[in-house]
């Protein structure tokens, strides 16, 4: 039990972990996704502008005016020409400034480059807007080139700090000659993505030549940050690349990408920053709550694996203790029925020894006492008494002989040779002698069967029945009573009934009255051992029929025996009756 | 007939009228360029650009007589169409002062205007009723490139000239200048934007000079 419960728990423990560690990947997954999602959306919005950026600007320089102030040597109107093409883009700073956010696609200033690939200076109050020298140095691509080209540009703006701003040099290629003949340059403030999209966490910038521009961090900040993108740059230059840095204490996933690819334009990467804090926060929670849901379902599966341990543990023990009890059980059963299987056989036996040992003396008893009754030499009163005494020699005979045949029926040993015997051959046959009885008193017998009623059985033992209860019936009568003696056939039966007058049997006695030994409330002075209803019950069993009570009330007692009919015997002797 | 020819034909028509008792005349032919496609008959002519340098295709040249000649009393009315988003005729050689105008034939605006040293000017944006046609007076002498600010691949060339002694010549080269005062003068032929190519005459009245460029 211990053992499953183990198993349970480990397994148990085993799957937490599992899964624990399976959500842990999950949730760095969401993460990596999310970022990735959040940097795609914010690269597709950076593409979309610049592509909206670089078509603006190929559009312009094709206009034809710019075309023709380069081309028909008029370059005085060159910058006149390109501010009435730029009205509509080119955004008056102090609009720009007052609302943030709009005009992603105004620029702020612009420039041409002329055929060596150097700033053609504009002429003064021109609104190409304003460009230190320093500034302007940093368009100078000392070549004309021949596709667009992406660039940033440092602009320390006094009030706003360090800005980048986004530039595109669009080369002019003459209609006449297909060749690029100059380039315009246009600056567009960077988008600020951070403004507005605080809430998603993630800050954007610009890294250029060792420095980086990003509003979102104080000064010491961008500048660590700056040192630490250099500092990866120079071990291995990537194009892309995403690391982890400790901004305030606090972890960040910093990625950044080469914006300008092969750009005449000194290279410019995009910085991006995302805080993990809220995602390791995240975790943390996750993995406690994790740890308590495990916790609790640990427990619950050691309650369960307990429970059904039990529940699997009790039929077991009850089968266990059951078997026991049946073998316990089995061998009492076996022990008794030993014991009486021996107990029958020593009973049967004893039977059988008993009355082999009695009848002997009692024979040479009687041997004796008629002998003696011979003799010549006795007063009537010593004769009468001799013969009291062979008579319970008799007696005591057919006390024995009872007894024998009782044992021998107990044991099983007393098998019927059935034949068909005349029921009232045997009746009339005992009433003659009923007649003949010495103490005969003055009894009327009534008489009621037909000529002849075959039944099953052998003749010494439905005699045996017959006399017993022919005895009883004139035993237990009153003086000048009667007694009815009834036989007919009914369906296979063949029903014999005695009927005498004479006390009736009370009803309490009536269960036992045919139990060995019980004489019910006869008196001492009548003659019997109280064997004879039981032999008759036993007997008339035998004989595949019954004995039982009829009637007992008022003067009336009723016996009932039913023995088995000859069929075609009884058949005949019902068309003679 | 179509307008240089019916420029040629006037200035055919007045000059010997006027100079008849001291007419000389000059004819030749300018070697041109070769054309860039196999001429069509009726093609019409366009200005095409080669390395930065504009001419008409198929070649003409203007044939024109350098020197000092007195403003036209009378100046001349030129037109230049814009017909099927092009200028017609392409190349259209006048004498200072000469008032040009840019009737609309097409559907749609256009908008003239030119960069060039010779003439800046925008014309705005037209349509074929504007009236009246717009109009310029071209006084300073140089090559007048016209673009149309809407069709960027549209060019137009006005060549303004000092002298009313000019001539184009057929798509072969072949020209005649006639009714030249007598003198010595200098004798141009203007190939393209790059080249003129230039030779020294001394014309005797009523003789008939012969002069090949180059």
């Amino acid at each position: 039990m211990v053992a499953m419960m183990l198993v349970v728990f480990g397994v148990t423990a085993l799957a937490l972990f599992f899964a624990q560690r399976n959500m842990a990947e999950n949730v760095k997954r969401d993460l990596q996704r999310e970022f990735q999602s959040e940097l795609a959306s914010l690269h597709a919005m950076r593409d979309a502008r610049h592509a909206a950026l670089a078509e603006l600007c190929r559009m312009l320089a094709r206009k034809p005016r710019i075309h023709a102030a380069l081309e028909d040597n008029a370059l005085d109107l060159l910058y006149p020409s390109a501010r009435d093409e730029l009205r509509d883009i080119l955004s008056p700073d102090d609009a720009a400034r007052q609302e943030p956010g709009t005009g992603t696609l105004h620029a702020r200033f612009y420039r041409f480059l002329d055929g060596e690939g150097n700033v053609m200076a504009p002429p003064t109050g021109q609104g190409a807007g304003q460009l230190s020298s320093a500034e302007e140095m940093q368009l100078d691509l000392k070549t004309l080139p021949p596709i667009p080209q992406t660039g940033y540009l440092a602009q320390s703006d006094q009030g706003l700090g360090e800005t980048v701003e986004e530039v595109i040099a669009m080369p002019i290629v003459s209609t006449e000659t297909g060749a690029p003949i100059a380039a315009l340059v246009l600056g567009f403030k960077p988008m600020d993505l951070n403004g507005g999209r605080a809430e998603t966490g993630i800050r954007s910038g610009i890294w250029q030549g060792g420095r980086l521009y990003l509003s979102a961090f104080d000064e010491v900040t961008r500048k660590a940050l700056a040192d630490r993108v250099t500092r990866d740059m120079l071990s291995a230059e990537h194009a892309e690349k995403s690391l982890t840095v400790e901004i305030d204490g606090s972890p960040h996933l910093m990625f950044y990408k080469l914006l300008n690819p092969a750009s005449l334009f000194p290279h410019a990467y995009e910085v991006c920053v995302y805080p993990l804090a809220d995602s390791i926060s995240r975790q943390r929670r996750l993995f406690w709550q994790f740890t308590a849901v495990g916790g609790l379902l640990l427990l619950g599966a050691f309650v369960a694996s307990r429970y059904l341990s039990i529940q699997l543990a009790v039929p077991v023990e009850k089968l266990a203790i059951d078997s026991e009890e049946n073998r316990t059980q089995r061998q009492r059963a076996e022990v008794a029925l030993e014991l009486t299987h021996e107990e029958l056989q020593r009973s049967a036996r004893f039977s059988a020894d008993a009355s082999h040992q009695l009848k002997t003396p009692v024979t040479v008893l009687r041997a004796g006492l008629e002998e003696l009754l011979a003799g010549e030499k006795l007063t009537p009163e010593a004769r009468e008494e001799m013969s009291t005494l062979v008579h319970q020699t008799f007696r005591l005979t057919s006390i024995i002989e009872d007894l024998l045949l009782l044992s021998r029926m107990d044991a099983g040993r007393l098998q019927l040779d059935f034949s068909p015997v005349n029921l009232t051959q045997l009746l009339e046959a005992w009433l003659d002698d009923l007649g003949a009885l010495p103490d005969a008193i003055d009894l009327k017998v009534e008489t009621d069967y037909p000529p002849a009623l075959f039944i099953l059985g052998e003749k010494r033992y439905t005699m045996i029945i017959l006399q017993n209860l022919m005895e009883n019936a004139r035993k237990y009568n009153r003086a000048g009573g009667s007694i009815r003696v009834a036989a007919r056939a009914e369906e296979q039966w063949g029903v014999l009934v005695i009927g005498n007058t004479g006390r009736p049997i009370p009803p309490e006695a009536r269960e036992n009255i045919f139990q060995r030994f019980h004489r019910g409330g006869a008196g001492e002075n009548v003659p019997g051992h109280g064997l004879g209803l039981n032999l008759a019950r036993e007997l008339a069993r035998l004989h595949g029929g019954d004995l039982r009570l009829a009637r007992s009330d008022g003067e009336w007692t009723e016996f009932e025996v039913r023995f088995r009919l000859v069929g075609p015997v009884s058949a005949s002797t019902r068309t003679s009756t | 007939m179509t307008t240089p020819r019916l420029a040629l034909f006037i200035a055919a028509l007045f000059w010997p009228l006027q100079l008849l008792w001291a007419a000389a005349s000059i004819e030749g032919r300018v070697e041109l360029p070769k054309a860039r496609t196999a001429p069509v008959m009726n093609r019409r002519y366009e200005i095409v650009s080669k390395g930065g340098v504009l001419s008409t295709n198929p070649p003409l040249a203007v044939v024109y007589l350098e020197g000092v000649f007195p403003a036209p009393t009378n100046p001349a009315l030129l037109q230049v169409t814009q017909k099927d988003m092009a200028f017609v005729p392409a190349l259209l050689p006048i004498q200072a002062g000469t008032r040009v105008e840019f009737p609309n034939l097409d559907d749609t605006y256009h908008n003239i205007f030119s960069y060039s040293p010779a003439k800046r000017f925008d014309l705005g944006r037209y349509r074929p009723d504007e009236r009246p046609i717009p109009s310029l007076v071209f006084d300073v002498p140089g090559l007048v490139v016209l673009r149309c600010d809407i069709h960027e691949h549209m060019r137009g060339l006005i060549l303004v000239l000092a002298t009313p002694y000019f001539v184009l010549t057929d798509p072969a080269g072949y020209y005649q200048l006639s009714g030249l005062p007598p003198g010595k003068y200098v004798l141009k032929a203007w190939v393209d934007s790059k080249t003129v190519l230039e030779h020294p005459v001394e014309l005797q009245d009523g003789a008939t000079l012969h002069l090949d460029f180059p």
